[in-house]
């Protein structure tokens, strides 16, 4: 499980151009996306589309790094080695979300001072609950990222095209760049509790009230704690079906099925 | 042999360096051949000789670093184009497809890119797949394909467009020996077909005796020898002294000494606590002297015989003859 | 005719392998799922940030920003489309192969683009459509779209015109896949991410500092959207013509510049024997 963060540092690290490369987009969007806010007169919420773009490239590290990365491994051979091996699957995802998430702070810390040096969004701080909450909601969203790791374990090269087919529309309705829960958001309240099964959404919500002191949909409390139970539920989804799906792919044979 | 005007592929001082993190790394050192009109030309050598990297100058996917080639005539660095007009290639390593397409499609498109009319590329992939024996799978996808039908599809393609000559890398890597035996009478019946050459690099000893007119053999970007088969078995190899020896010696060291003692390899046998040792020898003469001494060196020959060499003997003799040395050339 | 065969044939497969993963019509419905979220996502954002600021709601501006949001996606996902038919042709060993047969790969990277141009054009279009209906009904507005056949018309114009200065994007980008066989698929994300920024799709260039401003006002994607918005927003023929024709103009020439980097970095790439090097 160190190792298998380890790995994932060491070939995010030793390759420095990587950092230049994936922080692409992260970038880039939220400046868009304030430029957006500047540009109709809503500066005041400049500082959730810079939110928005940190939290972008944990849930792009999680759907691109962690849930199609089984599918990666088993394409080049590397997923039965991992079987083989005496750790569980469980903890090399676990090393994976480690490394997955040290990997991306680079990232996000690029991305929060390019949008400080040039908006200085305002910010109306708790830092202590801004930590707790920024761990809580990285912990529900890498333990969602193993659930669909295992999900896409059953399936072969459709787990890319999920992967597109997910980042923009649950980007959207988690409201990483506007609130999509609360009384803020324009969204029906049906659709808000439905959303808010998705841990990021909750995330957002909680990072939004303890950054910026917004309006949330319930109490900062009760989004802490929803964070932290789905935290632990999608783990054991993931552990549980993990361990199924290993023992479906080793009755059916498609564990070493590679398409060459 | 009087190939002047109807040579397919010559080539003359070639080299390849490439850059490493090490320093450069010279795959081809110079290699000069030519291969005639209608030829099966065969490219034997160790791991790392070479081969690859020439085929892949012929077909004009690499620059040389020096010398020149020639295909049909037209220069590989500066003609290309009028290169790639003559010739198609395949490496059984590779086996190149779209996935989710069928076998079909695939040749299909290839074809196209071609530029060939749909209805000829139609019956020439019906063709070549009755004669790979792929008719039956040509709807699946590739990817549903199982290696050797992979490969047989990769043999289609590399000879959808009528090429002259033929570039072959390993084409039979991986395959059953029924498998590789057809694709082997599959590739003798096309070099029979107007004039069609076909240049393949190999490590199977048994199809370059099988098909090849001629074969070459590289060895750290040199060529070695060339030659038929039976020239090579008959000017390097031929005949081979085989000796059992006991008990079995620590070195080969006095073989070195003998003269007319081309190459030799060893095996031992720990139960019968003898050694099987095979000399390449120029003559009868060789023979004796590598009997003599043997028992000089305080052996004992419990058995000796004459035999023919196989090409894969000569191969070995002529490359080296075990790992240890080869490892220590790489590693140095 | 060895070009058009290659250009069709080549353009085919793209549709193949872009579709094939599920059934094409199911493929086509979800790839129009992205384009249509981010256009929520930006449509929502101007909803909020001018309700919740005490500013009007202009139904103008909210056209605006959804026409930009829809095009600029429809660009950045089939320009980037030549780099990712090298790093696949890599991937699956066909890449050389395609080499071997024409003068140069530039023809089927090219086919490629346009079967991407295709797919996207009727997904985009269809994100805008849905975004549009969705946005109408959810935030009880008109927003002021001219749909007729004549603006209709002056769309798929542009998006024709668009065509050389997407393919001369795609062969830059394609030159640098050619060469290095590693970042390929992060690329994307920069594409897409620069032309959100620079392509006016969300606000008008004019906010961007500096010289950056003028540079990103006649960039061809910039007057694309711009014509396409003249189209389909403003309805003047004289702006929408200007914008065309500049489009086309810079598009040409972006186009010329990058065919012949393209094809120096093939050359290159031929020396140095990258041509058919697998990624690791
Ligand atoms: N792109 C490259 N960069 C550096 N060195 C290379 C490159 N391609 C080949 N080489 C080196 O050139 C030498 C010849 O390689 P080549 O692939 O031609 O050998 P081969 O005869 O085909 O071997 P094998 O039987 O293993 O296929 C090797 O030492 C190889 O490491
Ligand atoms: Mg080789």
């Amino acid at each position: 499980m160190k190792a298998r963060a380890l790995v994932r540092l060491w070939s995010i690290f030793g390759e420095p151009l990587w950092i230049v490369v994936s922080i692409g987009f992260p970038v880039l969007s939220s400046l868009a996306l304030s430029l957006l806010y500047y540009s109709i007169g809503a500066g005041n919420y400049i500082g959730f589309a810079v939110l928005g773009g940190v939290m972008v490239a944990f849930w792009g590290n999680v759907l691109w790094s962690m849930a199609s990365q089984f599918n990666w491994d088993k394409q080049e051979g590397l997923f039965e080695i991992y079987l083989t091996s005496p750790a569980s699957i469980t903890a090399i995802l676990v090393g994976m979300s480690v490394g997955g998430i040290v990997g991306t702070v680079p990232t996000a810390v690029i991305v929060t001072a390019i949008g400080w040096v040039l908006f200085h969004p305002a910010v109306a701080a708790s830092w202590g609950a801004v930590a707790i909450t920024f761990a809580l909601t990285l912990a529900s969203l890498y333990a969602l990222g193993m659930t669909l790791s295992s999900l896409y374990l059953v399936y072969g090269r459709e787990a890319e095209s999920m992967n597109e087919v997910l980042q923009e529309p649950v980007s959207m309705v988690s409201g990483l760049y506007f609130p999509s829960v609360g009384s803020l958001s324009p969204f029906p309240f049906a659709l808000q509790i439905v959303v808010s099964l998705i841990p990021l959404t909750l995330g957002m919500d909680a990072l939004r009230q303890s950054l910026f002191s917004s309006p949330g949909f319930v109490s900062l409390w009760v989004d802490l704690g929803a964070l932290a139970v789905m935290a632990v539920a999608f783990l054991a989804i993931a552990a549980f079906s993990l361990k199924a799906l290993e023992m479906k792919g080793r009755r059916d044979g498609t564990i070493s099925v590679r398409i060459r | 042999m009087t190939r002047e005007s109807t040579r397919s592929v010559e080539v003359s001082g070639l080299k390849r360096e490439f850059k490493s993190k090490s320093g450069p790394v010279v795959a081809l050192d110079g290699v000069s051949l030519d291969v005639g009109e209608g030829e099966i030309f065969g490219v034997l050598g160790p791991n790392g000789a070479g081969k690859t990297t020439m085929i892949r100058i012929l077909s004009t996917l690499l620059l040389p670093t020096g010398g020149a080639a020639k295909v049909m005539g037209f220069d590989v660095e500066h003609e290309p184009e009028k290169v790639r007009r003559v010739i198609n290639m395949a490496s059984g390593a590779e086996k190149a497809g779209y996935d989710f397409i069928s076998a079909k499609r695939n040749l299909w498109f290839f074809s196209q890119l071609y530029g060939m009319p749909s209805a000829l590329a139609e019956k020439r992939i019906t063709e070549l797949s009755e004669t790979l024996g792929l008719t039956k799978y040509l709807d699946r996808k590739f990817y549903a394909l199982s290696t050797g039908y992979r490969q047989r599809a990769t043999i289609a393609r590399a000879f959808i467009n009528d090429p002259k000559v033929v570039f072959l890398d390993e084409p039979t890597i991986g395959l059953d020996v029924m498998t590789a035996r057809s694709i082997r009478d599959f590739l003798r019946s096309e070099a029979s077909k107007n004039g069609r050459t076909i240049m393949l690099a190999t490590h199977n000893m048994a199809e370059v005796e099988a098909i090849c007119d001629r074969v070459a053999i590289i060895d750290k970007g040199k060529i070695i020898a060339a030659g038929t088969p039976e020239e090579l078995k008959r000017r390097l190899g031929a005949p081979a002294l085989v000796m059992e020896v006991s008990p079995p010696p620590k070195d080969l060291e006095m073989l070195r000494l003998v003269a007319g003692v081309k190459g030799f390899t060893s095996s031992a046998d720990d139960e019968r606590e003898l050694s099987t040792i095979q000399v390449v020898v120029e003559s009868d003469a060789a023979s004796k002297g590598a009997l003599d001494a043997m028992t000089a060196s305080g052996h004992k020959v419990v058995a000796s015989w004459r035999k023919e060499a196989t090409l894969e003997e000569v191969f070995v003799a002529l490359v080296g003859s075990g790992f240890k040395e080869r490892e220590e050339e790489v590693g140095s | 005719m060895i070009s058009f065969r290659s250009l069709f044939a080549s353009a085919w497969m793209g549709i193949q392998h872009d579709l094939a993963w599920t059934s094409p019509p199911a493929a086509l419905v979800l790839r129009t799922v992205a384009p249509f979220a981010s256009a929520m996502t930006v449509s929502i954002i101007y909803w909020f940030g001018v309700t919740h600021s005490g500013l009007t709601f202009d139904p103008a501006r909210l056209a605006f920003i959804l026409v930009g949001s829809t095009l600029y996606a429809h660009v950045a996902s089939y320009a980037w489309v030549p780099t990712i038919a090298i790093a696949e042709g890599k991937n699956l060993s066909v890449f050389p192969h395609i080499y071997l047969t024409a003068r140069s790969t530039a023809l089927y990277v090219a086919g490629r683009a346009l079967s991407s141009f295709a797919i996207s054009s009727t997904t985009s279009l269809a994100a805008l459509a849905v975004a549009y209906y969705v946005l109408s009904g959810f935030l009880q507005t008109t927003i002021i779209l001219t749909i007729t056949p004549a603006s209709l018309l002056m769309l798929a114009v542009a998006l024709f015109a668009n065509i050389p200065a997407a393919l001369g994007l795609g062969y830059f980008l394609g030159a640098y896949s050619l060469y290095a066989s590693k970042f390929e698929w992060s690329l994307p994300g920069y594409v897409a991410g620069l032309l959100m920024v620079f392509s006016g799709a969300l606000f008008s260039t004019s906010i961007l500092p500096w010289g950056v401003s003028t540079v990103a006002s006649y960039l061809p994607f910039t007057l694309f959207i711009q014509a396409s918005r003249d189209a389909l927003i403003y309805g003047n023929l004289g702006d929408y013509l200007t914008s065309l024709g500049l489009c086309i103009l810079g598009g040409v020439g972006l186009l010329l510049v990058s065919l012949w980097v393209y094809l120096a970095a093939e050359r290159r790439a031929r020396r140095d024997g990258v041509l058919d090097r697998r990624l690791a």
